[in-house]
């Protein structure tokens, strides 16, 4: 299937992409984009709960002091938090692919040259994500206006939101 | 030493002999070309024919089958290995090799499949008890339920349902990618409009 026929996505032509140099690539759209967010919340509310879960059942046969037990949720709290950030940064900086992204083949590259973002750039994109949710999602409604279709997070970080071609059939596996 | 009446003796022997050897030879010759005048002649396959009808020759081979000659010709068959040299010969091995090269099996084959009496007896064989008592006791026989273990726990049975389902997975995950993009376009069209604002831009003319 030709990336330029999908009716589901904006199409370009970037300046210089690794993966389709020549080929018009798309920009993924607010739907696709919510589906693989949801697929990535779910594997780290997962995660996060089965840890969560195991250090609960062992602190529920040992006995810790009331101090102790304060201390070990406010680092509870800290591990989730670099938990969170650091899976969306560690996995756009690397391949630009969450597991949500992979599930859905798009991926998330710099504007200007289709590279995955640099970290500094990926932790400006998570706070910018984190923005634009706070007023009601306002911050993702340019992703329906938008030609490139960005949100605040990716006009912040100068990213964008492509469809990955398909790779050949020997490939795949 | 001989003695003079031992000498004419064996002399008129021999004398008697050389005269009497052609003679002998061609009555052989006579009698071999006459027995074989009698074994071509209609009327020898006529007696041969009428005697083999006859109740004689009937009753003498029951006679035989009932009496102690099966039981002999069955201690000689052992006694003289008959069955093992005949094995060592090859014989029934080129006779089993020309039965089944042969296109005489595959006839009789075709003939006894197409026939309704081999129908017959395998519809009345499945329709029987037998059959029902035979699958029971295969489902009971603990062998079975061991072989089936075997059989799926096999790495090319494991193997193809891992294919099966990574097949399956794939297809949900593209029926959820096409939609999702057809509910992209859906929805960016809406809010375009409702916003007043310019269709997206067709595929192909936007830079990034």
């Amino acid at each position: 299937m030709s990336l330029a026929a999908d009716r589901g996505a904006a199409v370009a032509r970037p300046a210089d992409v690794a993966d389709a140099a020549a080929a018009p690539f798309a920009y993924v759209g607010i739907v696709t984009r919510a589906i693989a967010f949801a697929v990535d919340a779910a594997v780290i509310q997962i995660v996060a709960i089965a840890v969560a879960g195991t250090f609960a059942l062992i602190l529920s046969v040992v006995s810790v002091g009331d101090d102790l037990k304060t201390v070990l949720v406010a680092a509870g709290g800290v591990a989730y938090g670099l938990w969170l950030v650091g899976y969306f940064v560690v996995f756009w900086t690397a391949s630009g692919q969450t597991p949500g992204n992979r599930l859905l083949e798009i991926r998330v590259c710099r504007a200007a040259d289709g590279a995955p973002p640099a970290p500094g750039a990926a932790v400006l994109r998570f706070a910018g994500l984190i923005l634009a949710a706070l007023p009601l999602f306002l911050g993702f409604l340019p992703i329906l206006t938008d030609d490139r279709r960005r949100g605040v997070h990716d006009m912040l970080a100068g990213t964008v939101v492509v469809v990955v071609p398909p790779a050949p059939p020997d490939r795949k596996r | 030493m001989r003695t003079p009446a031992e000498s004419v003796l064996r002399t008129g022997g021999s004398i008697g002999a050389a005269v009497m050897r052609p003679v002998a030879r061609r009555v052989n010759g006579a009698a071999v070309a006459t027995l074989d005048a009698v074994l071509d002649s209609r009327l020898a396959g006529d007696v041969v024919e009428r005697v083999a009808a006859s109740p004689l020759v009937t009753r003498a081979l029951r006679g035989a089958l009932e009496g102690p000659l099966v039981e002999a010709l069955a201690r000689d068959l052992v006694r003289y290995q008959v069955a093992d040299r005949l094995l060592s010969e090859g014989l029934v091995e080129q006779t089993t090799q020309r039965v089944l090269e042969g296109a005489e099996l595959e006839r009789v084959v075709d003939a006894a499949l197409a026939s309704p009496t081999v129908e017959r007896l395998i519809a009345s064989a499945i329709e029987s008890r037998l059959l029902d008592e035979t699958v029971a006791r295969l489902l009971d026989s603990d062998d079975l339920w061991l072989l089936v273990e075997e059989i799926a726990r096999s790495p090319a049975v494991t193997d193809a349902i891992g294919r099966q389902s990574a097949g399956f997975a794939d297809q949900v995950a593209d029926g959820v990618r096409a939609r999702s993009r057809s509910a992209d376009a859906w929805v960016e069209q809406r809010a375009r409009r409702m916003l007043r604002r310019r269709p997206a831009p067709p595929p192909g003319s936007g830079t990034p």
